[in-house]
């Protein structure tokens, strides 16, 4: 009896062993048929945008065809930034042929030798890159911006007919108009983060915090930024309420509670688009800009179909598929504003001026924590 | 003592050891290039204002929130324990309903409920009252969203000790002439002391440690010690004072865990 029942069991075994080892082999095998493994990571809207549009667009273009591995949020970027060092270690082929992720990571790992010097000779589009742009020093030239948003001043125009152009203007207007401007929490929301950066900027060079290196005696220099923001708390909304996260700022300015306050340009185009926010709210970047910038490409040095990738990469720089871009995320081109058509470049006039660079993640943090020491929570 | 050892020894090694290891992580101050033992970070932890506002914060909210828990609590048990009826039936079932529900369902709930358009802010509306004191992002917040989710615990705890209180002696009370007022305080009070203490400090040991609460129902700023910890450990990059504020109101705790210790020892020596 026992023996009898044994077979069944064990050609269960060997099949599923079977199925296992035909799914291993047979993986790699297929992914050489299709040209371009693309790891692209961002919020559903960016993976609509690939789905929908710029894919099918690619393929038809120049029929090379791509497979897309979407990491929701980023999640997992981790993993395989980690696969792609550990087939270099290897000596083996990578089948990442082409990354998006943020900047920070490309640079962590670019002593490792994984990535390809992208040059005008092997992506021509890159030429139209400013190579002056964060992400590209961030990822210290081996990562290419292909989007960014940047904070934005949002103003109603309503109530006010000549807006602040620096941001020094923006601070007197708050002082003259108590009640009436918010930012968030820096804790919660990139806005905020924003508006504290470039208080910080103002009284420090801003080239000595966007670096990798970190020195904590640099942030004396920040003292007299917190003061003013200090000094700001009783003429914010509701006598110093910074909101958590970037919506509820906008929620504020669409039930008029508030007529100024720094936004995501992005977030407020859409929130404009889906009729959220009244028709009155205008966005402007101010001077000096605030703070901007996510995520860069780079593509692996062992990248199994490199030319592919590359190719996507050019393809994605081109104006065609940069417009695409920038009107469905209604943020910012990789390439330069003057390689746009015109007619973009006035949808977008109150904004297609460039963006301060991020501290870098220590400076961040500090940042973050000095403000709730002595702004929110200094007791006045 | 062998069916002892194994929770003896993961209490050892799990919470005994790495305790005492942060602790004196946090008197370990690097001086000159080497490491002396100070209290250093403390002295800059009471230094800093919003540290400091932080502590005193958390002190007064977990006392304003165990004191009403405690005084509501109260009231409903000795409802449940003395009355019958339908009511008192119905209302058994459902005061424990919050102890089934998730905190962070609750306090998401709590914010739209008292929020500035929300539903309290509506049925004021109603009546003719414009002006409303801010009910969430702040300290009432936080003391009605721990009220509501400790009450139930809190009641269970003192209507078992009601419940051990014999019927006879409250009504021999009675039959000597004592008041409700009276019978309360005389008999009912002393001889369910155990249960108040136990309520009492298990109440302000469990507010002083929540997260979830003041963390999405308070504001920006003071900050409850258990936010700015978390702060400090993974968005300043500063796990060392975010240990100090741990060791510290681990202290705090502690008082609360002795007058617990006391109580039950009291009653297992049959003092009560």
């Amino acid at each position: 009896m026992r023996n009898w029942r044994i077979i069944p069991r064990t050609i269960a075994v060997v099949a599923v062993v079977c199925v296992f080892a035909l799914g291993l082999w047979g993986l790699p095998a297929r992914g050489q048929m299709t040209a371009a493994n693309l790891y692209i990571s961002g919020d559903t809207n960016i993976q609509d945008m690939f789905n929908k549009d710029l894919l099918p667009l690619f393929e038809r273009d120049t029929s090379v065809k791509t497979n897309m591995v979407f990491l929701s949020h980023g999640q997992g970027a981790d993993a395989i930034l980690a696969k792609i060092i550990a087939a270099k270690r290897a000596g083996q082929q990578t089948d990442v042929d082409f990354y998006e992720t943020q900047p920070t990571y490309i640079a962590e790992s670019a002593s490792e030798g994984i990535w390809a010097q992208i040059t005008k000779d092997n992506v021509p589009n890159s030429a139209k890159v400013d190579l002056q742009r964060p992400e590209v020093l961030v990822s210290q030239g081996f990562g290419l911006p292909y989007r960014g948003s940047s904070v934005v001043l949002a103003y109603n125009s309503k109530y006010i007919t000549d807006p602040p152009k620096t941001y020094d203007e923006i601070i007197a207007w708050i002082k003259k108009n108590p009640g009436k401007f918010t930012y968030c929490d820096p804790q919660t929301c990139g806005s905020g983060q924003a508006f504290l950066y470039v208080a910080l900027y103002k009284y420090a060079n801003s080239a000595d915090f966007t670096g990798l290196g970190y020195d904590a005696n640099k942030e004396a220099a920040w003292r007299p930024a917190l003061e003013l923001l200090r000094s700001l708390k009783p003429a914010i909304y509701n006598n110093g309420f910074y909101p958590n996260g970037n919506v509820a700022v906008l929620q504020l300015l669409g039930r008029e509670n508030i007529y100024m306050a720094p936004v995501w340009s992005d977030l407020g185009m859409s929130y404009l688009d889906q009729g959220l926010l009244p028709k009155s709210i205008k966005l402007v970047q101010v001077s000096p800009p605030f703070t901007g910038g996510d995520s860069a490409i780079a593509i692996p040095a062992h990248a199994m179909h490199q030319g592919a990738g590359m190719m996507f990469l050019n393809w994605l720089l081109t104006s065609k598929a940069q417009s695409i871009v920038v009107n469905k995320l209604a943020g910012y081109p990789g390439i330069q504003w003057k390689y746009m058509p015109q007619d973009m470049r006035d949808k977008f006039a109150g904004i297609a001026t460039n963006f301060n660079p991020l501290p870098n993640a220590k400076y961040q943090a500090d940042a973050k924590r000095l403000w709730q020491e002595q702004v929110a929570g200094s007791g006045q | 003592m062998a069916l002892v050892l194994p929770p003896f020894c993961l209490l050892v090694f799990v919470i005994v050891v790495p305790a005492a290891q942060a602790v004196l992580s946090t008197l370990r101050v690097e001086q000159d290039g080497h490491v002396v033992y100070s209290l250093a970070r403390y002295a800059q932890i009471l230094h800093t204002v919003s540290l400091y506002r932080s502590v005193a914060f958390t002190l007064l909210v977990t006392l304003a929130s165990a004191a009403a828990t405690f005084v509501l609590a109260y009231t409903l048990a000795l409802y449940l324990r003395f009355s019958q009826g339908r009511v008192s039936t119905l209302l058994g079932a459902l005061f424990i309903l919050p102890l089934f529900i998730p905190t962070v369902i609750a306090s998401f709930a709590m914010v739209t409920f008292l929020q500035n358009h929300g539903f309290v802010a509506t049925l004021l509306h109603y009546v003719g009252v414009e002006e409303m004191p801010p009910l969430v992002f702040n300290a009432v917040g936080i003391v009605l969203t721990e009220v509501w989710a400790s009450i139930p615990f809190a009641t269970l705890v003192l209507l078992a000790g009601l419940q051990g209180i014999d019927d006879a002696l409250i009504d021999s009370a009675r039959d000597v002439g004592a008041g409700a007022v009276r019978t309360f305080r005389a008999v009912i009070l002393p001889l369910n002391a155990v249960a108040t203490i136990i309520t009492l400090s298990l109440l302000f040991v469990g507010i002083l440690g929540s997260f979830t609460i003041p963390y999405l129902v308070g504001g920006n700023a003071p900050q409850m010690m258990s936010v700015v910890m978390t702060n400090y450990f993974s968005n300043y990059l500063r796990p060392d004072v975010s240990v100090a504020m741990a060791a510290l109101s681990f202290g705090i705790a502690a008082l609360a865990g002795a007058a617990y210790v006391v109580g039950v020892s009291r009653r297992e020596r049959g003092v009560v």
